[in-house]
């Protein structure tokens, strides 16, 4: 009898906890995203959304290439592993051409009049929103202050490329290292050179999408270039940035996640003139890079995926994220008075967010920026002319996008 | 006599039976894991195959296009051009430090086995870890080995972006990473020549480079080919190296083939076009290892 009842309660206490279980049991969720304070900040609020909604968050960072591959990949499956992805501007096109990600505006999410508008154009495809702009990412010039003042410049009087150049020249001449590049990747050096091809009246299109990279003005910005990268070097990422910060080096085309500049830190940002020579037309030369949010089409779980995307762009959990190094694409953050108190840079960064210039939106833009990359490091490096590396990058990107 | 004999053919095909059944588990993981990719790789190759485009516009039979595409490619020349020569110097470093070191290990009368511990690790670390490990040592800013040479007023350089030290500079860290590698494998060859043959060389008054020519490397012949087999093989498979320090850059003077094809097939995930590359590379390798491939098995 003793047996059947301790039996018996053995049995009762398993199926309890069976069911206990199963019904405590938090939903996992899989978020694909950029490694670094992209990331950092989505996992900082994460708890509140996992309190919550009874979930738990698993969160794959990834470096940018492997992300894109990483999204491909598992857009292959009928359902699948991830709930929400970031994804950069440059993708979109691609990725919403072959069903990759989830129409938004179907699944009840619309864009709300806080976000910078500039920042949204490529999230709609028609009416309909696809990602959403999460992290504000756009080109500033990373500059030494105590540099810029020896050449008698402020960030306020930097009015031109001819600026940047005038101060660059008087850094190498002081015997340290005028303008840093990154030199490292085919994406990074397109993008390094891109402000300056805009501050040209450039651009690496035209309107029907074919390539215009051998026109008078896309020469002359490379000429520009080639001056201001000789009176300094190509590094990697963090070098550049220890470069800037230490004063070895003077300036450099750097982003708001990079560096947090504080009153009485050696080096700060600003935006970019737009103008190549003074009096000339300034013209919009901050190139986007922001890091949007959007919900795999194949997510096993698309609403509960909308409901984590809406609280991460929630107007006060992005304000909550400026702490700690978060760049909302907001107003209410950017213009927030106590954030501005605190972290006076994130006017600036409103400003070039509000005239930012998104990469071409063209499925093809991964091997178009390899191919115009590859040449304009043989330029650089003086194993090509201008002439002649900009004619290849023509003729090899117009088979591309024929 | 008949049913002795059908005893024996029974026997005969349950040995049969049996042998196919103790061999099929192998068989099967062969065939998944090698033919079928191998299969597919092939047929890939002549396809426009892209990842994401595919689905939606279809995979076309492109014939040898895509492989004409990279012959022509400069881009690829280069890359290949580069990979040659990098496994050429590597080898013949690497093998020339590694026999050095093992004959060094070999020769010590105390603290072999500390030694032999100590000259292993850099082989035992992660390739990531050695990349980026080195990556600070060089740093323009403030890498260790800019400091010493500013100390000693030598000129310093920007090692991995200056477009006459990126290819050296990936060359010096790939052979102190794999040195040991050689050298364990020569290592362990030195225990097994026969010590007799040393002691007659000596009595008949050889001196130390007449024992080394006519003794030792004559014993170990068939390590020192499987060695320089194995690293051609592997340094032809060079990628992480470049990929974190360099990205095949500066102006492409250290794209090796596998970081070509990440770059214009992986990372655009056009399949089709690396599945091509793919197998030129496989051909190039099994081209150039063939002198060894023959010399082992001869």
């Amino acid at each position: 009898m003793k047996k059947l009842l301790a039996l018996v309660l053995a049995l009762l206490m398993v199926a309890s906890m069976a069911v206990v279980a199963s019904a405590e049991a938090p939903t996992k969720m899989t978020l694909i995203l950029r490694a670094g304070t992209y990331c950092e900040v989505i996992k900082a609020c994460l708890p509140a959304f996992e309190a919550e909604h009874n979930v738990e968050c698993e969160v794959m960072e990834l470096s940018e290439g492997d992300l894109y591959s990483g999204i491909s990949l598992d857009a292959m499956n009928p359902t699948g592993t991830y709930d929400l992805c970031m994804v950069d501007g440059s993708w979109m096109a691609e990725f919403t051409e072959y069903g990759v990600l989830a129409n938004l505006s179907e699944l009840g999410y619309e864009l709300d009049e806080d976000i910078i508008p500039a920042t949204t154009a490529i999230c709609y495809v028609g009416e309909d929103v696809y990602p959403a702009p999460y992290y504000g990412n756009v080109t500033v010039l990373l500059y030494n202050k105590a540099n810029v003042e020896a050449a008698g410049y402020t960030a306020e009087t930097i009015e031109s490329l001819d600026d940047v150049l005038a101060i660059c020249q008087k850094a190498q001449e002081d015997g340290k290292k005028g303008f840093i590049y990154r030199g490292d990747s085919a994406n990074n050096l397109v993008v390094d050179f891109m402000p300056i091809l805009l501050s040209y009246g450039g651009w690496v299109i035209d309107e029907n999408n074919q390539p215009i990279v051998n026109s008078d003005e896309f020469t002359a910005a490379v000429n520009a270039y080639l001056e201001l990268i000789a009176t300094g070097d190509a590094e990697v990422k963090d070098d550049l940035i220890a470069s800037v910060d230490t004063g070895a080096g003077t300036m450099g085309i750097g982003w708001p996640g990079w560096y947090k500049p504080t009153a009485d830190s050696t080096a700060d940002y600003c935006a970019l003139s737009g103008a190549a020579h003074a009096g000339d037309t300034a013209f919009n030369a901050n190139v986007y890079g922001v890091w949007t949010i959007g919900v795999p089409a194949n997510a096993p779980d698309k609403e509960l995926s909308v409901a984590l995307l809406s609280y991460l762009m929630d107007a006060d959990v992005q304000l909550s994220t400026v702490e700690m190094g978060g760049v909302p694409c907001r107003y209410s953050s950017l213009q927030n008075e106590e954030v501005l108190a605190t972290y006076p840079q994130y006017e600036v960064v409103c400003k070039a967010l509000e005239s930012g210039v998104y990469r071409p939106v063209i499925a093809e833009w991964t091997e178009f920026y390899t191919i115009l990359g590859a040449e304009l490091d043989n330029i650089v490096n003086g194993v090509k002319t201008v002439d002649q590396g900009l004619a290849d990058a023509q003729t090899a990107l117009e088979k591309l996008m024929a | 006599m008949k049913k002795a004999n059908g005893t024996i053919r029974t026997s005969n095909s349950s040995m049969k039976r049996f042998g196919l059944t103790m061999l099929s588990p192998t068989f099967i993981v062969l065939l998944v894991m090698t033919a079928y990719p191998l299969f597919f790789t092939i047929f890939y190759g002549f396809t426009d195959y892209n990842l994401l485009k595919s689905p939606k516009r279809g995979t076309n039979f492109i014939g040898l296009e895509n492989y004409a595409d990279l012959i022509s490619n400069q881009y690829f020349r280069q890359a290949v051009g580069n990979t040659v020569k990098f496994a050429i110097f590597a080898v013949i470093f690497e093998m020339v430090f590694g026999f050095l070191v093992a004959l060094y290990v070999k020769s010590l009368k105390r603290f072999q086995k500390p030694m032999r511990t100590l000259l292993l690790l850099p082989y035992l670390l992660p390739t990531v870890t050695v990349a980026l490990s080195w990556r600070m040592m060089l740093s323009p800013n403030y890498g260790i080995v800019n400091q010493v040479l500013t100390s000693l007023h030598l000129p310093v350089y920007n090692w991995f972006s200056d477009i006459k030290t990126a290819f050296w500079m990936l060359l010096v860290i790939d052979v102190w990473q794999n040195v040991p590698f050689v050298f364990l494998l020569l290592y362990a060859a030195l225990q097994a020549v026969p010590m007799d043959q040393y002691e007659a060389a000596r009595i008949d008054g050889a001196g130390g480079v007449r024992i080394m020519f006519d003794i030792t490397i004559p014993n170990i012949k068939n390590s020192l080919a499987l060695c320089a087999l194995l690293r051609t093989i592997d340094s032809f498979r060079l990628f992480d190296k470049v990929n974190l320090l360099t990205g095949g850059g500066p102006a492409n003077t250290t794209a090796t083939i596998t970081q070509y094809l990440y770059n214009f097939g992986i990372k655009t995930l056009d399949f089709g076009f690396g599945s091509a590359g793919a197998i030129l590379m496989t051909l190039l390798v099994l081209i150039l290892s063939s002198f060894y491939i023959r010399k082992a098995l001869s």
